[in-house]
């Protein structure tokens, strides 16, 4: 008999999906553990990008932007909630109990586990946030660990930002979404 | 200096390009390799994100590198995106020669002189400018549309220039050696 390949072992440990049909998923975004994953309208799941819900269940909104190499595990059986709006860079790890609206989270930025992220909040790279932390609304974490207030009022044009990227997206990856319902 | 690799890792290509069987290339239509690049496993490199549009000039290219480049395990290269125009695009990445990249950086610069070292973990923002012979250290945060002078060592986050490097650091930066080796 043939060996089997690490694709179909990857197909016997797929969770429950409630995926909506406006979503961009590439066929290479992997999509593991036990309990029900679900994904808003308009979000883009980039190549490799890993979400894990071993432990707890995870939901993410509409229109965010998920890139590759971000890794999105729900901390425990509450689970991971992600809001609309909510971009998470390339080498992100999110374990946080919940990120709030149009919340930025930028390259190698770690969230920890059970964190409560509030709304527009932004991460600059290869900040962390501890475990059980909360973050109030418009946080701005950056440098080394150091914290500000945003009091810019561009939040609307921001999330206009994000609508246009995942517009141009949209002709750039391929979506399979076919492949994580079965 | 990495150790020898097992023969078969690397396919090479007419042009002296050792390719990892392993590295994560997307897009490859649309990258450049000047010669005698090499990529190692992990890498990722997104070619797929190319500009939007008819093919201009040049064609359709989204990361052009030139030659005795060495992309680490684990790094990514990734052109920049904005929204120009009210339409989001990617815009495309060029690298030098002797470009030096380390271990898990994330790369989106959008250009990158010759000569250049950056270390491992270090994150280069979007649409940042990198002239020649300069030296990134490990874990450094080089902000989005940043420029960089010649001959300068950089570090920090965010990364600003804490040294100017002498005239003969051509010669330390150089990777023929490092091609040779592997």
């Amino acid at each position: 008999m043939a060996p089997k390949s690490r694709l179909s072992d990857h197909a016997a440990s797929r969770p429950p999906c409630t995926l909506s049909t406006t979503i961009l998923i590439s066929e290479t975004a992997q999509l593991t553990g036990s309990h029900p994953i679900s994904i808003g309208e308009h979000t883009v799941l980039h190549p490799r990008c890993r979400l894990n819900s071993t432990l707890g269940p995870i939901t993410i909104g509409d229109y965010c932007i998920l890139n590759e190499r971000v890794n999105i595990a729900a901390p425990d059986r509450e689970g991971c909630k992600i809001e609309n709006y909510v971009m998470v860079e390339m080498n992100a790890v999110v374990e946080a109990r919940s990120v709030g609206e149009g919340t930025f989270i930028e390259v190698g930025a770690k969230l920890g586990g059970k964190c409560i992220v509030g709304k527009n909040c932004k991460f600059s790279p290869l900040t962390t946030v501890g475990e059980e932390e909360i973050v109030e609304d418009d946080t701005v974490i950056y440098g080394y660990g150091e914290r500000r207030k945003d009091m810019s009022a561009n939040k609307e044009t921001r999330k206009k930002l994000v609508e246009r990227q995942i517009e141009g997206l949209r002709a750039l990856i391929k979506s399979d979404r076919a492949k994580f319902l079965t | 200096m990495p150790p020898k690799q097992v023969k078969g890792e690397y396919i090479e290509t007419d042009t002296g390009n050792k390719v990892s069987r392993k590295s994560n290339i997307l897009g490859s239509q649309n990258i450049i390799l000047g010669g005698k690049t090499i990529i190692q496993a992990d890498c990722t490199i997104r070619g797929d994100l190319r500009r939007s549009g008819a093919p201009g000039q040049h064609g359709n290219v989204a990361i052009a590198v030139g030659r005795y480049c060495f992309f680490a395990r684990s790094s990514v290269l990734r052109p920049p995106g904005k929204v120009s125009r009210g339409a989001f695009s990617f815009y495309p990445m060029k690298l030098g020669d002797h470009v030096f990249i380390g271990e898990g950086a994330v790369v989106e610069a959008a250009m990158v002189g010759s000569f250049v070292h950056i270390g491992a973990g270090a994150v280069i923002g979007k649409f940042a400018i990198i002239k020649d012979c300069v030296r990134i250290e490990e874990g450094t945060v080089v902000a989005p549309n940043t420029v960089i002078p010649p001959f300068s060592r950089v570090a920090g986050r965010p990364g600003v220039v804490v040294e100017e490097l002498p005239e003969t650091a051509q010669d330390s930066l150089e990777l023929k050696g490092i091609y040779r080796m592997i």
